[in-house]
């Protein structure tokens, strides 16, 4: 926020008249603007997305969910240029740690998220500590290691806490505060707003989620994120200590997975076993790439295409049986063609309205 | 049962379970080692062999032609298998090829991730086209008739014949992979072009075509792990992605690049696996070749036989 008036003042001494793509720039430097655009848009999701695009409300609350563990994964993938292939392990881990706190100490939502980004966490800092010894493909097939270690873990040894093949399915969860019950419908003043209450509790931890990032990324502290991305060694030489920012920028996205994983276990009342295998850290990968790596939006936007596509496209008569395939070919285009994804065409436009380019 | 058979059963076991990684991590470990190039795709060519595999033995009937004069009527299991061992490998070398020219070859110069993405990509093409004219069911792909069975060895005793089959097939291949790369000319540049490419071209020799040719082999030998893995597991479309991770870390814990060291690190795991479920430990199977492929990384992060300079 503070700096907005600084970037207006440098965006005025460019051109007298700062053109609409300037102001637009200038106001996504602000961090309140930010946040404002994330309620905004978290509020009217569901109004554009139920009627004119056939979704449906929890599908929206899955966007959300699935687009925070996107979120934290770009901060890793687009901004530190690390590829992990062991994700699930966090998402999946914090999806079970939810679960089972909430069958067996608290149902309460807040600690529920608490409890299952703090082992999200704890987990990463291990993963992280022992994956960042290598770089490159090393480092992605020592993540994958790790995660398809804790499929197998749960899906027996470790099945009398996770129940094993057939999934987690004791959750539950207390109503918010005691008094709100988040499956329930919205009463009095708040059924004028889009949604259920999960909708919206959801979608209140995604604007925090967002903000979060925002402020991560856009300090000094992050934007080293981007110094390492773009050369290594030239940061090392500077005298950063690249291995520790590698690591904390592993541990940060995994603490978006970790509260992702929560809201996961809280939306659906189960865990399914299936949410460590390696294909869910695919899932992710996808979702990011195709949203756009690099963006603070466009891991959003990518979760919303991949589940519309894996809920509403698959329903459908000609193409439906087909939706994975689909989405691979649209996948491997993006990779190819748009290293920028679906966000990086919607900025490439917004450029051109605005004519800066 | 004396202990000396009873080692060497689980040697034998362990080698027979450790095969099929071996034959995956083999193509995958001399690709990455030399063209430098992350093939995730490498699952998807193991279950494109596997469903070829089933199609050539048990599909194709002949009704005209040379071959029914001869009284060859049906590539039948037992004579089927043999053609699928054939025709296979020569159908995934090809495949290999295209996937050089025209996945590979344009991401040599973009960062190892973007590699890593496309063939993550091609991977979930590939397994879903063929979910899709195939269909999701388990299939079972049946043992050649000429390789069921028990055969009795010396010290051993009785040992199911296809299980030897496989550990056969496996040794013949990889030594023949190995001559090839160790004691020809062909293999000669393909070393000098790992250890410093630039040098080697600069001594005027064309490296694409030695390149292209050795993505074909790779692919050729993840093709003929589908066909021989086939019968010792069902048929899914899922068989790649779960073969694709044991098959990298076999890779990495031998080191990359080296031959021997996929053998060792496959045969390592496998015996593990084989240890593990003998010993009444059968539900941690999964999860100790995981294990050991950490603690191996975490003590020498190049790998058993890696060595230090190729690190990166």
């Amino acid at each position: 926020m503070s700096d907005e008036p600084g970037d207006a003042a440098t965006a005025a001494e460019v051109s007298e008249e700062p053109g609409f793509g300037d102001r637009l720039a200038a106001l996504q430097d602000s961090e309140l603007a930010v946040v404002g655009i994330a309620a905004v848009g978290v509020l009217v999701f569901p109004l554009v997305f139920n009627n004119l695009l056939n979704g449906y409300t929890q599908l929206a609350t899955l966007v959300l969910v699935w687009g925070i563990f996107a979120l934290g994964f770009d901060i890793l993938l687009g901004y530190t240029g690390l590829l992990s292939f062991g994700h699930a392990l966090f998402w999946g881990g914090a999806a079970y740690a939810a679960g089972i706190f909430s069958a067996s100490v608290s149902g309460q939502p807040v600690l529920v998220i608490l409890f299952g980004t703090l082992v999200a966490v704890l987990m990463a800092w291990i993963v992280g500590f022992l994956s960042l010894r290598r770089g490159g493909i090393y480092f992605a097939i020592l993540t994958l290691t790790f995660g398809q270690m804790a499929f197998y873990l749960s899906s027996s040894p470790l099945a009398f806490l996770t129940n094993g093949e057939n999934g987690f399915t004791s959750v539950s969860i207390a109503p918010l505060f005691g008094v709100l019950d988040l499956h329930g419908s919205l009463g009095g003043p708040l059924g004028m707003l889009p949604g259920n209450t999960l909708y919206l509790f959801v979608g209140a931890v995604t604007v925090l989620s967002i903000a979060l990032a925002n402020r991560i990324l856009k300090s000094p502290y992050g934007i080293v994120f981007k110094a390492i991305r773009e050369n290594e060694s030239r940061a090392e030489f500077v005298g950063l200590d690249v291995w520790r920012y590698k690591l904390m920028a592993f541990v940060i996205s995994a603490l978006f997975a970790g509260i992702s994983g929560s809201l996961f276990t809280i939306e659906g009342n189960y865990v399914p076993l299936s949410s460590l295998y390696w294909t869910t850290s695919g899932e992710v990968v996808i979702m990011t790439v195709l949203g756009g790596v690099g963006s603070l939006f466009g891991p959003l936007f990518g979760a919303a295409v991949y589940l519309y596509i894996e809920f509403i496209v698959s329903g459908m008569d000609v193409v439906g049986p087909f939706w994975h395939l689909i989405l691979g070919l649209v996948f491997v285009i993006v990779v190819v063609l748009f290293p920028d994804g679906i966000w990086g065409g919607i900025t490439a436009i917004r450029d051109y309205v605005g004519g800066d380019r | 049962m004396s202990l000396l058979s009873q080692v060497l059963t689980i040697l034998l076991n362990g080698l027979q379970q450790g095969a099929i990684y071996v034959l995956l991590a083999v193509g995958l470990s001399i690709i990455l080692g030399t063209l430098k190039f992350v093939n995730f795709a490498h699952g998807a060519l193991y279950l494109l062999g596997a469903y070829l595999g089933l199609f050539i033995t048990t599909e194709i009937q002949l009704t005209n032609g040379m071959l029914p004069e001869w009284g060859i009527t049906t590539f039948g299991i037992g004579l089927g298998f043999l053609a699928a061992l054939v025709v296979v490998p020569i159908v995934t070398f090809f495949v290999g090829l295209a996937m050089e020219r025209f996945v590979a070859q344009p991401f040599y110069d973009r960062p190892d991730t973007d590699q890593i993405l496309v063939t993550f990509g091609l991977a979930v093409i590939f397994q879903e086209a063929l979910r899709a004219l195939i269909g999701g069911d388990s299939q079972s792909l049946p043992q050649p008739g000429w390789a069921s069975g028990p055969i009795a060895l010396p010290i051993i005793g009785n040992f199911p014949r296809w299980r030897l089959g496989v550990i056969v097939i496996t040794a013949v291949l990889v030594l023949f992979v190995y001559a090839l790369v160790e004691y020809t000319d062909f293999g000669l540049i393909v070393r000098a072009g790992t250890m410093d490419s630039e040098m080697v071209r600069l001594l005027g020799i064309r490296l694409d075509r030695p390149y292209l040719v050795v993505f074909g082999i790779g692919a050729a030998l993840a093709g003929v792990a589908g066909v021989v893995g086939g019968p010792l597991a069902n048929v899914n479309p899922n068989i790649g992605t779960e073969q694709l991770v044991p098959a990298f870390l076999t890779v990495v814990i031998g080191g990359v690049g080296k031959i021997e060291g996929a053998v060792l690190a496959g045969l390592l795991l496998g015996t593990l696996q084989v240890v593990l479920i003998q010993t009444g430990f059968a539900a941690w199977n999964r999860v100790g070749i995981y294990v050991l492929a950490a603690l191996i990384l975490l003590v020498r992060p190049q790998g058993l036989l890696g060595s230090e300079v190729s690190v990166e």
